[in-house]
């Protein structure tokens, strides 16, 4: 193989992927696809279903799911008489194509010379599929149908005709069928940018080259996720993480996992899992799978996205386990759900490889929806709002505020467009003060905001993390954790299920709070830098007494600016004060 | 004497452009930059050229200052007012991550927690007062602030673009307060909803404010005290210019003041050339900057991430930036793949052959291994006498062993892959905004950009390049080549069927007569003044808006359809169904100064060829005896056939095998594959 086209052709093959990318975030209807990048577009095998490219600019969530679906995909098409050109098929079945019913792929097989080469395949978010409630996330659903229609793979197209019937059931059973629309021709017309690519690429070197060097460069990326696996101590690490629950019955869900480090072979063991949940906190094990290499990848950045970095994992996840979930299992929580299998793959790994491995960040994405008729337009509407929080400390600096869950790239609409678009009014968006972890390097802070309702509309919230706070790490403590509380009729009041509320009946001038978990701290709080704690203070990140109780700073008030105290460290009381902390460490360990 | 002098102060150099009647280039010099107070790097530049400040007529130039001072936070101290309840807009941008893999780092907000405060007022919408300000906490605010070490403050309010009383109130009793301070409020910056967005820009406003005034101060007064008494026009980001004198009340617009120079200075020389529709490549030490010009127009990104959660809200030339430059080091990831960049050897170490103690192979290294780059004759560097060739052979040696490759071939080969992610982000840029890439000239410039341009004009297919007379000092061209620029928007937010009628036409005459107004005050010598109106559009529930050019008489439908038309043209299809939305209309313009049109020169005997100032072996392929010539010797009209190599002063250009060249009446070399 020749070294210098094998570069040149991966990047080219990166680059489909992209344009693919960029063209349906700026074409999309759904500001969850053009605000959120809540897609994903690659190319696949034909034969073994193995990612050849991905674009860089959808979600990570997708970073495997989108291969496994494939996989699944293909003997399915086989029996209907294999791939034809013109064709694509459509799928929403979350036991079969991971995530949850919103995500709808498209698969289109690509032909050169008549000869089947590779699958374009893609993934857009749909506001509403239907189902119970607006957005499909149904804190309280007991199984799928509730959260909407499923798509069970169809052939959309056929020799290049659309099929109006599919399209046409589909509409009818959602809420926004205009959008909908909308989202599935441009969905469509990415197609149209990827195989322009690819027919470049096989005008300039021939299908026998492009075939070798995708056959050449999963190999080679498998020597590189192997290479890294190496460099990981061998043996077995566990932990345990939790649900607070499942919306439907209030007890506990348990997500075990143990990694086993041999050589360069990981192997990801989820025994001890909670069995499948009433509620809708399950996900497939496809997107299990997918979220624990997008944990590796937070770790290892550098491991290119396709089948052969996949190649050096196996998987066992307990059948019907949460996290293999199987019909009619709701899948809704599946955005909480994948926070939870991101943060034990940080969780025990740090035990193996701690200079590399953050502390747990915020754990949940909360989604809050408000939806309803908005009250000029008489338009439904639904507005969707998912948790920002906090990023664990890490060796090498603070966890970051306001972050983005690990598996998403997704941003929290402006308020002022908010306040434009739905009958909503913020009261407040802010930095939740005290909420990082303690530690040598501090847990990011939560965030939290009030949105008060100006007209009648339904909440729901589906988060987690009230009961079970982000874990720190290497002597760090937790991030403070999840609340969400309900002001309606005057009356202030937490939902049962705490982190999960169903269509809760607003109206003008009630207000939902919720402050989103900070990150885990990581390191010893006593060997804080004396500078940073000082700053916390200042910024009113931390106060007096966990400065004295947590990082052992002793610290003064030197005057005020207006009504806000401005403090000073003793770095000299500081270390006596530390260092009298830790004789009485040692005494009682 | 009279003229003109562009002069674009960069982080190491400081570029002079001179001409003394608008049209010949009568000097071209580099000095080296004094960050300490740039605007002595500035006069020294005048001195070096002998010019004789008193006789010029103006002045225009382009600065890194603004760029420089965020990007390294040498900004100002300020503090922060926002509404009650909005004190972490800044800090907490909209729920992001600095990289899509990798959770570590944190950003460090121009202004930090403890200088951020609140205020109790609230407004919605569409303007409506919710709550009133509550003036007189403001002012205990305002007092005890005075008493802190503050040079500026910011005011940001929820919604001010709807409704900015609260916003003039508060800078009324802050000015009270201390008359010293610069004071920004965030609805005199930007008329246009996204707090965060809005917010940020404003305190990049401020955080710059007093550093820009002092440099306008200080460059006012010491071209005074030379004598020279007339106008100092500023490059702005947008690609327009603003005089010195309201230099501080646009510091936020002159963030990318060189780039945007450069790319209007390769517009302008293209579009003399002939080519309206124009590539710009700008390859440095460590980056490659591509953008894009239209029908002579370069594309304007409406917000631009200065740094992570820094984003600028201001119209600026779209202007992409990838770690591909001269210093790009080369190494084998853990799977055995060639790669090149991002990483770069910066100016210390730096390439191996520049003998500063870098060790890893650059693509300035492969570049010299081949010859591409003149061994004997280092441009810029004073402190050796020739390139360490055999030091880089070595290491190119060592990194193509595993490869199988020796020391020309991995040569060869790192150029082939910088090429290549050079020409991936360009094409990125034509076909995803619906463009051919193929009707499209390629200007390169940069101190690397030359050596480059040929493969990613092969690449990319692109028919021709140009080679502007001076790529080394584009920028500074840039500036003398720019008419003034100011740009007015407001948001609209409402569906085109639903606006009032005659609202558009009011809007958008209120901004034409701002726009005129600061046009008037800015003194500078005119001859017409432009006027465009946009409005920026989309289909109802779009996050992403397309920019239509508007007449202000359009009705409604006139609207649409041009609307349609643009995104027909951007996606391929329209959404008939969907109601289309007016998001924003935005207002600018333009005072086109007098500018002598460069008179294209006599052309000499057609066809013939230059002589070559010499041979050397230079690597394509193979070792072949190459001609190189001397810039000053290809004069208009001459042709010649590649592989050559062009040498001058500030840059060295390959031409290769089996393309041509020829030099237009402009003095520019223009490169087609044969």
């Amino acid at each position: 193989m020749d070294p210098v086209t094998l570069a040149v052709v991966r990047g080219a093959l990166e680059q489909i992927g992209d344009e693919m990318d960029l063209h349906l975030i700026r074409a999309a209807l759904s500001p969850i696809i053009s605000e959120t990048n809540d897609c994903a577009h690659g190319l696949y095998d034909p034969v073994t279903g193995e990612t050849i490219a991905q674009g860089g600019f959808g979600l990570p969530q997708f970073l495997a799911n989108m291969q496994f679906t494939v996989q699944r995909m293909i003997p399915v098409a086989a029996a209907a008489g294999g791939f034809k050109e013109g064709d694509i098929w459509i799928v929403n079945d979350p036991y079969l194509s991971g995530t949850h019913l919103n995500d709808v792929i498209l698969l289109s097989p690509y032909f050169a010379d008549g000869k089947l080469i590779a699958l374009f395949a893609n993934t857009g978010h749909w506001m509403d599929m239907g189902g119970s409630a607006p957005g499909g996330w149904v804190p309280t659903a007991q199984e799928i149908h509730q959260e909407g229609i499923i798509i069970p793979p169809l052939k959309l197209y056929e020799a290049g005709k659309r099929n109006e019937a599919v399209v046409a059931m589909i509409t009818a059973n959602v809420r926004m069928p205009q959008q909908l629309l909308g989202d599935l021709a441009a969905m469509i017309n990415v197609f149209a940018v990827g195989r322009r690519g690819f027919d470049a690429l096989v005008a300039r070197y021939g299908i026998a080259t492009l075939q070798s060097c995708i056959t050449e460069m999963m190999h080679r990326s498998e020597l590189q996720m192997r290479s890294y696996i190496e460099e990981i101590p061998d043996g077995t690490y566990r932990i345990e993480d939790y649900f607070d629950n499942d919306g439907v019955e209030d007890k506990p869900l348990t997500v075990a996992l143990a990694i086993e480090v041999a050589g360069s072979n990981l192997h990801f063991d989820f025994t001890g899992t909670s069995p499948a949940a009433l509620g809708p906190m399950n996900i497939s094990d496809s997107t299990a799978k997918s979220l624990c290499f997008v944990a590796l990848k937070h770790i290892f950045p550098d491991v290119p996205v396709n089948g052969g970095a996949f190649r050096p994992t196996r998987f066992t996840i307990p059948k019907g386990c949460i996290l293999a979930a199987e019909y009619p299992s709701p899948v809704g929580g599946t955005t909480d759900v994948t926070q939870r299998v991101v943060d034990v793959v940080f969780g025990s790994l740090a035990q193996a490889i701690p200079a590399l491995t953050p502390a747990a960040p915020f754990g949940t994405t909360g989604v809050a929806t408000v939806s309803g008729r908005h009250p000029t337009s008489g338009k439904y509407f639904v507005a969707v709002y998912p948790y920002p929080g906090g990023y664990g400390g890490s060796s090498v600096s603070d966890g970051l505020v306001n972050g983005t869950p690990p598996g998403s790239m997704a941003k929290f609409m402006s308020v002022e467009l908010s306040e434009h678009r739905y009958p909503v009014r913020f009261g407040y968006f802010g930095i939740r003060e005290s909420s990082g972890g303690a530690g040598r390097h501090r847990g990011g802070c939560g965030t939290k905001y009030g949105i008060e309702t100006l007209s009648d509309v339904l909440v729901s919230i589906l988060g987690d993390r009230v009961d079970h706070a982000p874990f720190g790490v290497q002597g760090g403590g937790p991030g403070a954790p999840n609340s969400v509380i309900m002001s309606t009729g005057g009356r202030e009041w937490i939902p049962p299920m705490r982190s999960k509320a169903e269509k809760v009946a607003f109206t003008r001038g009630d207000m939902f709070r919720l402050a989103s978990p900070g990150g885990g701290g990581f390191g010893n709080p006593m060997e804080r830098d004396i500078a940073a704690v000082e700053a916390d203070l200042n910024g009113g990140l931390i106060d007096l007494a966990t400065a004295d109780k947590a990082y052992g700073v002793v610290a003064t008030q030197v005057r005020m600016i207006l009504d806000r105290p401005v403090y000073q460290a003793d770095p000299e009381g500081t270390r006596i004060r530390r260092s009298a902390a830790l004789r009485a460490e040692s005494k009682a360990g | 004497m009279g003229g003109i002098v562009g002069i674009d102060v960069g982080g190491t150099f400081t570029d002079l452009f001179y001409s003394r009647d608008g049209t010949t280039v009568d000097a071209v010099l580099k000095v080296p930059s004094t960050p300490d107070d740039p605007s002595r790097g500035l006069i020294d530049a005048l001195q070096a050229a002998g010019l004789e400040p008193s006789s010029l007529e103006v002045i225009l130039h382009g600065t890194t200052i603004a760029t420089n001072a965020v990007i390294e936070r040498r900004g100002a101290h300020c503090a922060l007012i926002t509404t009650q309840g909005f004190r972490d807009v800044l800090e907490l941008g909209r729920r992001d991550r600095q990289r899509m893999y990798g959770l570590t780092g944190v950003q460090q907000p121009l202004i930090g927690r403890e200088m951020r405060w609140e205020i109790d007022e609230r407004i919605d919408h569409h303007g409506e007062i919710l709550r009133p300000l509550d003036v007189a906490r403001l002012t205990r605010l305002a007092e005890a602030l005075a008493r802190e070490k503050i040079d500026a403050v910011v005011v940001s309010f929820l919604h001010a673009y709807a409704n900015s009383t609260h916003e003039e109130r508060a800078r009324d009793i802050l000015k009270a307060a201390n008359p010293k301070w610069e004071i920004v409020i965030s609805s005199e910056v930007v008329r246009e909803y996204y707090e965060f967005e809005r917010t940020s820009t404003a305190v990049v406003q401020g955080y710059l404010q007093p550093l820009v005034s002092r440099y306008a101060r200080n460059l006012t007064e010491k071209l005074e005290g030379l004598g020279f008494k007339r106008q100092t026009l500023v490059m702005q980001s947008n690609g327009g210019l603003a005089p010195l004198s309201q230099l501080h009340r646009r510091a936020a617009n002159i963030v990318r003041s060189g780039p945007a120079a450069g790319v209007m200075a390769a517009a302008k020389l293209a579009a003399e050339a002939g080519f309206t529709h124009v590539i710009t490549g700008d390859m440095g030490g460590t980056s490659y900057d591509v953008a894009v010009v239209v029908n002579g127009v370069p594309r304007i990104a409406e917000t631009t991430e200065l740094d992570f959660r820094v984003p600028l809200r201001l119209p600026m030339i779209d202007v992409h930036t990838i770690g591909a430059g001269g210093g790009s080091i080369a190494f084998l990831d853990r799977g055995g793949i060639l790669q090149v960049g991002p990483r770069s050897a910066g100016a210390v170490p730096g390439p191996i052959c520049f003998g500063r103690g870098g060790t890893q192979p650059t693509v300035t290294d492969a570049n010299a291994v081949l010859g591409r780059i003149n061994a004997d004759h280092p441009i810029g560097m004073k402190h050796l006498k020739r390139l360490d060739i055999e030091s880089a052979r070595k290491a190119m040696g060592e990194l193509g062993k595993p490869l199988g490759l020796g020391v020309e071939a991995t040569a060869e080969a790192i150029l082939t892959i910088v090429n290549h992610v050079m020409a991936r982000r360009t094409r990125l840029l034509t076909v995803e905004q619906g463009h051919d890439p193929r009707d499209f000239a390629l200007v390169v410039f940069g101190g690397a950009g030359p050596l480059h341009g040929a493969a990613i004009m092969r690449e990319v297919g692109i028919r021709t390049i140009l080679l502007p007379p001076h790529p080394g000092v584009l920028c500074a061209l840039g500036c003398a080549v720019a008419d003034l620029r100011y740009d007015l928007s407001q948001t609209v937010e409402r569906p085109v069927a639903d606006l009032p009628t005659g609202f558009v036409r009011e809007v958008l005459s209120r901004q034409r007569t701002d726009g005129e107004a600061s046009l008037k005050s800015s003194g500078a010598e005119i001859a017409s003044v432009e006027v465009k109106h946009a409005a920026e559009m989309s289909y109802l529930g779009q996050i992403h808006t397309l920019r239509v050019p508007l007449d202000p008489a359009w009705t409604a439908a006139q609207m649409i359809a041009a609307f349609e038309d643009i995104y027909r043209l951007e996606y391929g299809n329209v959404l008939s169904d969907i109601p289309v939305s007016v998001v924003g209309l935005k207002t600018s313009v333009y005072g086109i100064r007098t500018k002598p049109s460069s008179e294209p020169a006599a052309v000499a005997d057609g066809g013939k060829a230059p002589k070559p100032a010499s041979h050397r072996d230079v690597h394509f392929g193979r070792w072949i005896s190459t001609p190189i010539y001397d810039r000053r010797d290809l004069l208009p009209g001459l042709r010649f056939e590649g592989p050559a190599i062009i040498e001058q002063s500030d840059t060295t250009s390959v031409i290769e095998p089996g393309m041509t060249a020829r030099v237009d009446a402009h003095s520019n070399v223009l490169i087609e594959v044969a």
